[in-house]
């Protein structure tokens, strides 16, 4: 089939993958991409609980402002799309 | 910390890059501020560290020309640093891993951008709804599609340049959804005219989904969003001429959404400062009153870029240009000649990004969208059912609504809600938006932790003044 | 139309002035420049607390703790009890003739010991040397003002305009009262302006030396529990309760900028500093929680620090109320006093004289 849009995931390098946990259960990133790309990449779309019932939330804006893409790092609230992965991160469903 | 610089210049976008480089260049000392790791904005949002390889794009092309420029320069580039407060005469104080630290300035340049602006539908809370701006940002620096197959709706260009990215990395588009009618963008033709290359790239993302039999849907609109913990499915209705829906829904199954109606300059920062706003649909939304070169009614404090009206990324550069170079001039450096050309440039390319910005401005049908269920504030949950029985109490401002029923009062700090909110009031109240400024801002402009923001201290050494009277 | 009572100003004070004449069969308008309730009264930090409030007001206090405990869900109030700290010797002996002066004046304020504490608020810092507590403190939510005041002017059928900024009072028969809907007559006015006091008297060439701080107050995102109880120091620099949504509320009437004649105040760095670090010197694991905004308000007070409660000096038919400190919660009560006062009736407890020398010192 004739594409006008060449398919380049094929040519996309990644760095060596790492391993992380999300709510105690190991994912693969790579080395310094952020934790919401890898989530997303696993199928792991629900990053924390929004209050009042609100229900399962998961990253949004992408830009670091709408704050649903919060989980929590060593007590920390953070915003997935800004956090990098690193090896043996632990990361926790926030709310 | 705490280092003087000639000018400040809050944003690494191609506005507040070039706003930079042309101070710099006039022999400024200058910092350019960013919380992105790398120069580029969101338009050219930089790969992150993972990426080691990958085909260029015009957007990394486009955005690796600026971060070389700068590089280049003297400009002093702090990365990864976030502004969460900004005092008069100037102070900022700038978060920087996981320490605060303070940068003064003479002169200061906001360059803050935009952010988008979702019309709330029901579902669009669901995990695996992504921003269609949003959804650029994933794909710019993480290289990844939203998911398996996709459905991308919203307004304007960026939809199509969506679906065709994410052809691009390899995901699979289920459908393409618009507001717009082919008449719309027949409207926008004589002013594209003028721009060629951008014409072509989009005709090639539009044939190439058309060769792939993805359905185009104009006209359309999302009406609802399907699943539990993850996106099933969508169902979409046409609209009429004021995006008001038409007919039934229809259901379309996918694992992941891109929505978007369009963007809304972020404000925030020139607004708290004290800077008066403006209503104006074909910027945006609420923006802030601006000369043409930038200034402000605050001394030394100067706006450029897509935060002062959306005019796309090729406007901001050169409205950056103009806004850097008189702000040097107001400090003693630099001749009239650059800033006229500059102007010239600038006004030029901002027609083009406000025919483009055009396609996205709101038409009355939809708020009809945002049914009574509908959460509109997402970070605390407030539906329109809320929002409304407020209303119905006596509420008339985005103060009092937020102040009753919490919207806008979580995280996100009303970002994501503020123009739903006003539309809401607009349309009890039958006011214009236009009067319905959003809630009074608050700092800090982003959360900041408790401890970073208390920053170390000795307790003996904590001022403590004289106790109330008994 | 001729009200019998117009109020300028929709704060607690006006609102609850404006629902007392009403009552008494009073024909009356509230007017603001504003929104209802978004001036202090709705910014405000929210703390019911006996152990800031002053002596010679315990009285007055007291009677609010039960209005705020009346008016329940609809304000957000929780009875929570609270605890006032002290770090060190000097603190210490500064709560110590302090509570007991204000136990004496009726407030049901004790020692605890340490074990005590430590069973109430386990996450407190082991710094403490000394703490009192009372179990009639508790907390409202400031922001429900606005909404519940509305609510019950309308259930009474009371007028009030939002948006009506007084600009002009004139006096002939009646006073007339210019603003941006038009003029509006009344027989009596009450002035409830709060920060907004002196430049309101100025219009009537009335000197009220009424000066205005700019508290400052924060809230977190919502943490797992991390204190149940209203938590001072010794000080009056530290207030903070935590939600039942579990958002932090941290004040200590540190200052911002700004006036009230420029519009809102700013919050400055140098003051939100201190308080978020003596937050989380008394609660440590605070220090994790993200702030999500700050913001001020302006609070009013005359010289001594006493209300201006009764006839504005040399205006017969005119009013005032305000300048009260720890006026959320005493506001509710005191405003049924002045509604009586200016229906002719003897109030329960007695007002402030506007009238008075403001000496410190001197009531
Ligand atoms: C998510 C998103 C994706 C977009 N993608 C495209 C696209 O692919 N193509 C296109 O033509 N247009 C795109 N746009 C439109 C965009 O507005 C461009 O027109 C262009 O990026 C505007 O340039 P700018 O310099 O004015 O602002 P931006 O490029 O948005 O730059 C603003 C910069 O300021 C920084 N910033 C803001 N506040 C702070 C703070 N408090 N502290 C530190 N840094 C701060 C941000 O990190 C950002 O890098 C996008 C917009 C958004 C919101
Ligand atoms: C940040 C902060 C924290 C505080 N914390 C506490 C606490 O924890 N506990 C406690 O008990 N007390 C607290 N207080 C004190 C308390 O909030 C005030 O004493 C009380 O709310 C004052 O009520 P008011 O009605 O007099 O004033 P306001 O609520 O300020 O009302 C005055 C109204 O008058 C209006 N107005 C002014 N001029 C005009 C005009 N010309 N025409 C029309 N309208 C006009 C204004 O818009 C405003 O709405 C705090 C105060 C502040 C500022
Ligand atoms: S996705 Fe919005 S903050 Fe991360």
């Amino acid at each position: 089939m004739i594409r006008l849009v060449p398919n380049h995931a094929l040519k996309i390098v990644r760095s060596a993958p790492v391993v992380f946990t999300f709510d105690g259960q190991s994912v693969e990133g790579h080395a310094g991409e952020n934790l919401a790309g890898a989530l997303l990449r696993a199928g792991r779309l629900h990053l924390r609980n929004a209050p009042a019932n609100g229900g399962p939330r998961g990253a949004f804006c992408c830009m670091g402002l709408c704050q649903e893409c919060t989980v929590r790092i060593d007590g920390q609230v953070v915003e997935a799309c800004r956090t990098e992965v690193t090896q043996g991160l632990a990361v926790e469903r926030a709310g | 910390m705490s280092d003087r610089f000639d000018i400040i210049v809050v944003g690494g976008g191609p506005s507040g890059a070039r706003a930079a480089l042309a101070a710099s260049a006039q022999g400024l000392n200058v910092a350019l501020i960013d919380e992105q790791s790398a120069i580029g904005g969101q338009v050219w949002r930089a790969k992150n560290a993972s990426i080691l390889s990958a085909p260029k794009t015009h957007e990394t092309r486009a955005g690796d020309a600026l971060r070389r420029d700068v590089l280049a320069s003297d400009i002093t580039h702090i990365e990864g640093a976030r502004v969460w407060q900004i005092e008069t005469g100037w102070t900022l104080h700038v978060l920087r891993k996981d320490v605060s630290s303070e940068l003064t300035c003479k002169s200061l340049v906001l360059a803050t951008g935009a952010r988008e602006y979702v019309q709330p539908v029901p579902g669009w809370t669901t995990s695996g709804v992504l921003g269609l701006a949003g959804a650029t940002a994933l794909f710019k620096q993480s290289l990844t599609p939203p998911g398996k197959r996709t459905i991308v709706s919203g307004t304007g260009p960026l939809v199509f340049f969506v679906a065709s990215e994410i052809r691009r990395l390899g995901g699979e588009v289920a459908a393409v959804v618009t507001p717009n009618s082919r008449r719309d963008w027949m409207r926008a033709l004589p002013s594209m005219l003028g721009r060629p290359a951008l014409l072509m790239r989009g005709a090639i993302w539009v044939a190439d989904l058309m060769l792939a039999g993805v359905p185009i849907y104009w006209q359309r609109v999302v009406t609802d969003v399907s699943g539990d913990d993850q996106v099933r499915g969508v169902s979409i209705a046409k609209l009429d001429q004021n995006w008001a829906r038409t007919s039934e829904d229809i259901m379309l199954a996918a694992d992941s959404l891109c929505l978007g109606n369009g963007l809304i300059p972020n404000i925030e920062a020139a607004h708290m400062l004290g800077v008066p706003i403006r209503h104006d649909h074909a910027l945006g939304g609420w923006i802030p009153e601006t000369t043409e070169d930038g200034g402000t009614s605050i001394d030394r404090l100067y706006l450029c870029g897509d935060g002062t009206g959306i005019r796309g990324a090729e406007a901001a550069a050169h409205q950056g240009t103009l806004t850097g170079l008189c702000a040097a001039a107001d400090l003693g450096h630099g001749t009239v000649n650059l800033q006229k050309q500059a102007k010239a440039k600038w006004l030029k390319s901002a027609r083009f990004g406000m025919t483009m910005t055009a396609l996205s401005i709101p038409r009355v049908g939809q708020a009809q969208l945002t049914t009574p269920e509908t959460i509109v504030c997402r970070c605390e949950n407030v539906t329109r059912a809320t929002i409304e029985a407020e209303l119905n109490a006596g509420a008339q401002s985005s103060n009092a609504i937020k102040s009753g029923s919490r919207a806008g009062m979580g995280p996100c700090g009303g970002k994501f809600c503020a123009t739903a909110i006003a539309q809401l009031i607009a349309q009890q109240s039958g006011a214009p938006v236009a009067n319905i400024p959003p809630a009074t801002p608050r700092p800090p402009l982003r959360p900041v932790p408790l401890s970073i923001a208390a920053g170390s201290f000795d307790y003996d050494a904590l001022p403590i003044p004289k106790p109330a009277p008994l | 139309m001729i009200y019998d009572t117009a109020i300028i100003g929709g704060g607690i004070m006006g609102c609850g002035s404006a629902l007392r004449l009403a009552q008494g069969g009073q024909r009356v308008i509230v007017l603001d420049q504003g929104d209802l309730g978004q001036g202090a009264s709705g910014v405000n930090a929210g703390t019911l607390s006996l152990q800031i409030k002053r002596v010679k007001l315990m009285p007055y206090a007291l009677k609010g703790h039960a209005c705020w405990e009346a008016m329940g869900k609809a304000v957000g109030f929780a009875k929570t009890g609270g605890y006032t700290l002290a770090f060190n010797a000097r603190e210490a002996a500064l709560l110590q003739e302090r509570q007991t002066l204000k136990a004496q004046a009726g407030a049901p304020i004790e020692f605890v010991s340490n074990n005590q504490l430590r069973n109430g608020e386990p996450n407190l810092t082991q710094q403490v040397v000394s703490a009192s507590y009372c179990a009639e403190d508790g907390y409202a939510n400031a922001s429900l003002t606005g909404q519940y005041y509305l609510g019950k002017l309308r259930d009474a059928g009371i007028e009030y305009r939002e948006r009506c900024e007084v600009t002009a009072i004139e006096r002939d028969k009646n006073f007339k009262l210019t603003t941006p809907q038009g003029t509006i007559n009344a027989t009596r006015i009450l002035l409830a302006a709060g920060a907004w006091l002196k430049p309101l008297a100025a219009l009537m060439d009335v000197h009220l030396p009424v000066q205005a701080r700019v508290n400052t107050v924060t809230v977190t995102e919502r943490m797992p529990p991390l204190m149940s109880t209203v938590i001072g120091h010794a000080t009056g620099l530290l207030t903070m309760k935590q939600k039942a949504n579990g958002t932090l509320l941290i004040g200590g009437g540190w200052q911002g900028l700004g006036t009230p004649q420029e519009g809102r105040g700013r919050v400055s760095v140098d003051t939100v500093r201190p308080n978020l670090a003596l937050a989380q010197y008394a609660v440590p694991a605070l220090g994790t929680a993200r702030i999500l905004r700050s913001w001020t308000g302006f609070e009013a007070n005359v010289p001594d620090f006493y209300p201006l409660a009764g006839v504005l000096p040399g205006v017969e038919g005119a009013y005032v109320l305000g300048c009260v400190r720890g006026g959320y919660t005493i506001g509710p009560y005191i405003s049924q006093l002045m509604g009586d006062y200016i229906l002719g009736r003897e109030p329960e407890l007695p007002l402030f004289d506007p009238g008075r020398d403001f000496k410190e010192g001197t009531i």
